[in-house]
């Protein structure tokens, strides 16, 4: 099976600020890592290559310093991975990223699965996948809890809010993985350095069938008007006595005078 | 294609059931909409998912009565979305709920109709047609306003539980069901689906009272503990993402980020730390009670009220007096 796999480099935290004088977001100091939900995806695809054969390739779309990421994917097993890095691509939503990483698939070529995230954590869209199966015209099945895989079909298992399903899939398609799919594995300094053998190539916006006004700024639609921190209704932080029968009391009297237990109960 | 100038919500039809969120869109897009706001119903032939939907009094009811197509896939409801956006025009807007489905569907029409689309808006409003969207970021740590002014339909998915939901009567409301729309078959995914009941009885995000429980309650006898203070409050049970690995609780019981939004009257938080991803689906709960034995726990932050100390024998101190 020839699986690729979106990999997505993200700041380490999410807990960002918002830079005052810039107002945009102050990523001073932070490094980045794999998106937590894309090793999800490629633990998947690592496993599912190691059942029924085949070929694991990661993806991504960024910066150069992105190949480190895309390093660590070598090391955690994939046979190779490519980066998709041009001054074109940037300013991209998740159109335009979906467009170039779908002419990424179609180049690689006889790709039987494509693996992402369920989402981003720092975009948190969970967009770009089921944009990439379109475009692909594959079906799709998003936030995958668990998937088996046979030689020609999966069996996913995934939850909506309300129900559960159990979904034969043949090939092609693309899967969402959630972070119930699997553990993670770690990778280390040695298996690092054996990396280093396997190839990294880079793509530029040339070596790809694109039409230019959909990728990059230009081929987003959405556009972020403005950017804050979200307010936060100031709470009482009221504290209750250290016995807790004598605090335990103290509430249920609060919550009686405001209505919220009733006096009879 | 020729625009039109109405607002169309696309209703979640879960196994013959309308999920709520499309009641609070319907009466969000009452509220900020100058144009006419339509809902989007698939359902079987023999349902009648009109009459639920028309108590929230939308302008019109666009029905595709088609049984496979109720139980169809993504792929095979964008087809038919996108059909029947070919025969009726292109909305202004095109709202889908922030759900599982909602936001797999919509970014595959998005593509389709080569729009813009912006995922789990926490607040709508308009400037004239431009639709401003509200999402979050980072974990809900920064709130974008994002547009998008050149592309029709103005595509997004909103958050469950975060516009409330009001019953109103629309003496103009339009029921029209439309035949022949064409969606190709898909064969290649074969989809049983099972409901979750024992979870639909507590459904965390329409529950008045919510005692929700962490790390710091994971025992069997504290989960036990916990059941038996929420029945006494006539309360539902939430927890936080770590117990989401027992058997016992899943995704719907979850509360935060990846989990659901909720907004009860009442919050007990039993032995939780408060990190953003988890307090960032608490922000619109009235009343939020904590107890942590950490005295520094950040979820103390979020609290009206707070306890430090062990977390089951306050809620067994409670249970008693109640
Ligand atoms: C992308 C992403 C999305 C996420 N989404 C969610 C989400 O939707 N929901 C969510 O909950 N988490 C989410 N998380 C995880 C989140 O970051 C935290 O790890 C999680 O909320 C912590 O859960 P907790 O408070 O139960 O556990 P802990 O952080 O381990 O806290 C346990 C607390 O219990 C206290 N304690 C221990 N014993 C007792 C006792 N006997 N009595 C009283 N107090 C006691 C401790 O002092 C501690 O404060 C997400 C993470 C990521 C990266
Ligand atoms: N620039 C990118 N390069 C490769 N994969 C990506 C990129 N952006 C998103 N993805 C994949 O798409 C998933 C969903 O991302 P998002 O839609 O941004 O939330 C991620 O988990 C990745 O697997």
């Amino acid at each position: 099976m020839k699986i690729v796999v979106g990999i997505k480099q993200v700041p380490e935290t999410t807990n960002v600020k918002i830079n005052e004088k810039t107002k945009n977001i102050d990523r001073r100091g932070l490094g980045g890592v794999i998106n937590s939900y894309d090793l999800h995806a490629l633990q998947a695809a690592l496993a599912i290559r190691n059942q029924v054969g085949g070929e694991v390739i990661t993806l991504s779309m960024g910066p150069d310093d992105f190949a480190v990421s895309l390093q660590e994917t070598l090391a955690l097993g994939a046979d190779k991975a490519v980066l998709l890095s041009d001054r074109a691509f940037a300013g991209a939503d998740t159109l335009a990223t979906a467009y170039v990483l779908s002419e990424a698939i179609k180049k690689v070529g006889q790709v039987d699965l494509v693996l992402v995230g369920q989402q981003s954590v720092d975009a948190d869209t969970g967009q770009v996948g089921p944009i990439i199966a379109e475009m692909l015209k594959v079906p799709q099945v998003t936030y995958a809890d668990k998937i088996d895989a046979f030689k020609d079909h999966l069996v996913i298992d995934r939850k909506l809010e309300n129900m559960e399903q159990t979904i034969t899939a043949k090939l092609p398609i693309l899967l969402t993985a959630t972070d119930k799919a699997n553990r993670p594995k770690y990778t280390n300094v040695v298996e690092i350095a054996k990396s280093f053998d396997k190839p990294i190539i880079t793509w530029h916006a040339g070596d790809l069938d694109l039409d230019e006004k959909r990728v990059g700024q230009a081929g987003s639609p959405t556009i972020v008007r403005s950017i804050s921190e979200p307010q936060k209704v100031a709470k009482k932080n009221h504290r209750l006595s250290n016995d807790p029968a004598t605090a335990a009391r103290e509430l249920v009297d609060i919550l009686k005078q405001k209505n919220i237990l009733t006096e009879d109960k | 294609m020729t625009a039109i100038e109405e607002n169309w919500i696309f209703a979640e039809n879960d196994l013959d059931e309308i999920n709520p969120v499309t009641f609070q869109l319907i009466t969000k897009m009452n509220q900020i909409s100058h144009d006419p706001v339509v809902v989007i119903l698939i359902e079987k032939n023999a349902a009648n998912l009109e009459k639920v939907l028309s108590a929230y009094g939308p302008d019109k009811i666009i029905t595709i009565k088609d049984d496979a197509l109720a139980t169809g896939d993504d792929l095979e409801i964008t087809d038919a979305l996108a059909n029947l956006i070919e025969k009726k025009g292109t909305p202004n807007t095109l709202i889908f709920p922030a759900t599982v489905a909602g936001r797999s569907i919509a970014p595959r029409l998005q593509a389709r109709l080569q729009t813009g689309l912006t995922a789990d808006c926490l607040d709508l409003h308009f400037e004239g047609n431009l639709l401003i969207q509200t999402k979050p970021s980072y974990g809900d740590n920064i709130m974008c306003e994002i547009t998008i002014p050149e592309c029709r339909p103005q595509m997004v998915t909103a958050r469950p539980n975060v516009f409330s939901s009001e019953k109103k009567i629309n003496p103009n409301l339009e029921i029209e069901t439309v035949s022949n729309i064409q969606w190709k078959k898909d064969d290649q995914l074969q989809i049983k689906s099972r409901v979750l009941l024992a979870q639909k009885a507590k459904d965390i995000k329409q529950a008045k009272h919510v005692v929700a429980i962490g790390r710091g309650s994971k025992t069997a006898k504290d989960i036990e503990g916990a059941v038996s203070l929420a029945k006494k409050l006539n309360a539902s049970l939430g927890v936080t993402r770590p117990l989401t690995d027992l058997d016992t609780f899943t995704i719907a019981d979850q509360i935060g980020q990846s989990g659901q939004t909720i907004a009860p009257d009442l919050l007990i938080n039993l032995g939780i730390s408060g990190a953003v991803q988890y307090t960032s689906g608490i922000s619109n709960a009235k009343i939020v009670v904590s107890i942590n034995t950490d005295k520094n726990a950040q979820i103390f932050k979020h609290s009206d009220y707070f306890f430090v100390g062990n977390a089951q024998e306050f809620a067994k101190s409670l249970e008693a007096i109640l």
